[in-house]
């Protein structure tokens, strides 16, 4: 399972620190996905091996409007692994939604932000993964707390009915937000969710990093196209 | 009163709770214990927090890091997860916590999952980002003293002055 992190600059602890605690923690990797202003210096290869976890570059793009959004994707989607949509508004939710390029929208739900079954279709059409941030309900509290439950609860009814791929993650900014998986499980399960479907969203992340890896390598050539081994020709 | 016999007493399970926070902080037991119960009324409810219990039967606290015991019913360990997932401060300090383990007796739970890495920590000079800064280490990890808060970072982001 994997967890998708907000490091220094963008959080309070370093990518390392995080590796070190996810690792701790039982998690197989980190998405350091970082705000597209607040970029993050480090050597994924150098702290993967220390600590032994996966590590992960990606992005998560904040616009105001899915012009800027669009040509921001198009400069980090060759150099990242990982590009999310920082959503929350209705315009960039659409946006998300609709952009193949685009891996994950996060917390599509904040802010005032919604999710409706043409958004839903669109993911499903696009391979975009909605996120579910249970980051809200692990450090809000009173009634701001129950409109983000009833919020998940909403976007997991979307999910489920059109079968669209999602993302689980406690978003977190620094490594005293962390939270290990089966505490996330739990916390998922009084939510109305199953463990399952949580331990799933929190693998998805991996899963994609996979996928884009693969595609980003040099065998990759287009889908259904690849570079087998083929004799020289002496 | 007469104690009950052994067939109606509760069962317990004990959780072996791990407690994190920025090296300035200091988290109490009695406000532990008080985060704890808010945690479970908010999360699960009046029942469902009266089900788990979640009493603090051991708490350990220094420099930044701490260690706790958790009575929880048999049965209810994975609501009592949720409960102590939710602690996101105590007395206004960060705090990450983390379930190392659960066992059927306090010293089991002590034993197999508590006291293991005891670690000194102490503050050295570092640095962190091209620039000297005061910095909390311990381990292999540290906490680095910015201008305002602390950076959560490890060996391989600084260098001892």
């Amino acid at each position: 399972m994997y967890e998708a992190v907000h490091a220094h600059p963008d959080g309070q602890s370093t990518v390392a620190r995080f590796a070190k605690t996810a690792a701790d923690y039982g998690y197989e990797g980190v998405v350091v996905r970082n705000h597209d202003d607040a970029r993050a210096d480090y050597d994924p290869e150098r702290i993967g091996a220390e600590y032994g976890i996966d590590v992960v570059d990606g992005v998560e793009i904040r616009a105001d409007d899915p012009r800027q959004a669009s040509g921001s994707v198009g400069n980090y989607r060759s150099s990242e692994t990982i590009v999310g949509i920082h959503g929350g508004t209705d315009g960039l939710n659409r946006f998300a939604v609709e952009q193949p390029k685009v891996d994950v929208l996060a917390h599509p739900m904040t802010d005032g932000g919604d999710i409706n079954h043409v958004l839903a279709k669109a993911a499903v059409e696009n391979g975009v993964r909605i996120e579910f941030d249970l980051a809200g309900v692990l450090r809000e509290s009173g009634g701001q707390r129950v409109r983000i439950v009833q919020s998940l609860r909403k976007l997991r009814e979307i999910v489920d009915h059109y079968d669209a791929p999602y993302v689980v993650s406690a978003d977190p900014r620094s490594h005293l937000e962390l939270r290990a998986p089966r505490e996330l499980q739990a916390l998922g399960e009084q939510l109305g969710f199953t463990s399952d479907f949580i331990a799933d969203g929190l693998a998805e992340w991996g899963r994609l990093a996979e996928r884009n890896r693969h595609v980003n390598s040099e065998s990759f050539i287009e889908p259904g196209v690849e570079r087998g081994r083929y004799e020289e020709e002496s | 009163m007469k104690h009950l016999p052994k067939h109606l007493r509760p069962r317990w399970r004990y959780l072996a709770v791990e407690l994190e926070t920025w090296p300035d902080e200091r988290i109490g037991r009695r406000s532990f214990q008080r985060e704890l119960w808010y945690a479970g009324q908010n999360v699960l409810g009046d029942p469902g927090s009266a089900d788990a219990d979640l009493t603090v039967v051991r708490f350990e606290f220094a420099d930044g890091t701490g260690e706790a015991v958790v009575k929880v019913r048999r049965g209810e360990t994975e609501p009592a997860r949720a409960a102590l997932a939710c602690i996101d401060g105590i007395d206004g300090a960060p705090v990450g916590v983390r379930v190392r383990g659960i066992s059927g007796t306090i010293r089991a739970a002590e034993e197999n999952y508590l006291g293991r890495d005891r670690q000194d920590s102490g503050e050295r000079n570092v640095v962190f980002g091209n620039e000297e800064r005061a910095a909390v280490l311990r381990d292999d990890v540290g906490d680095v003293r910015l201008d305002e808060a602390f950076v959560g970072a490890t060996d391989l982001d600084y260098h001892l002055v």
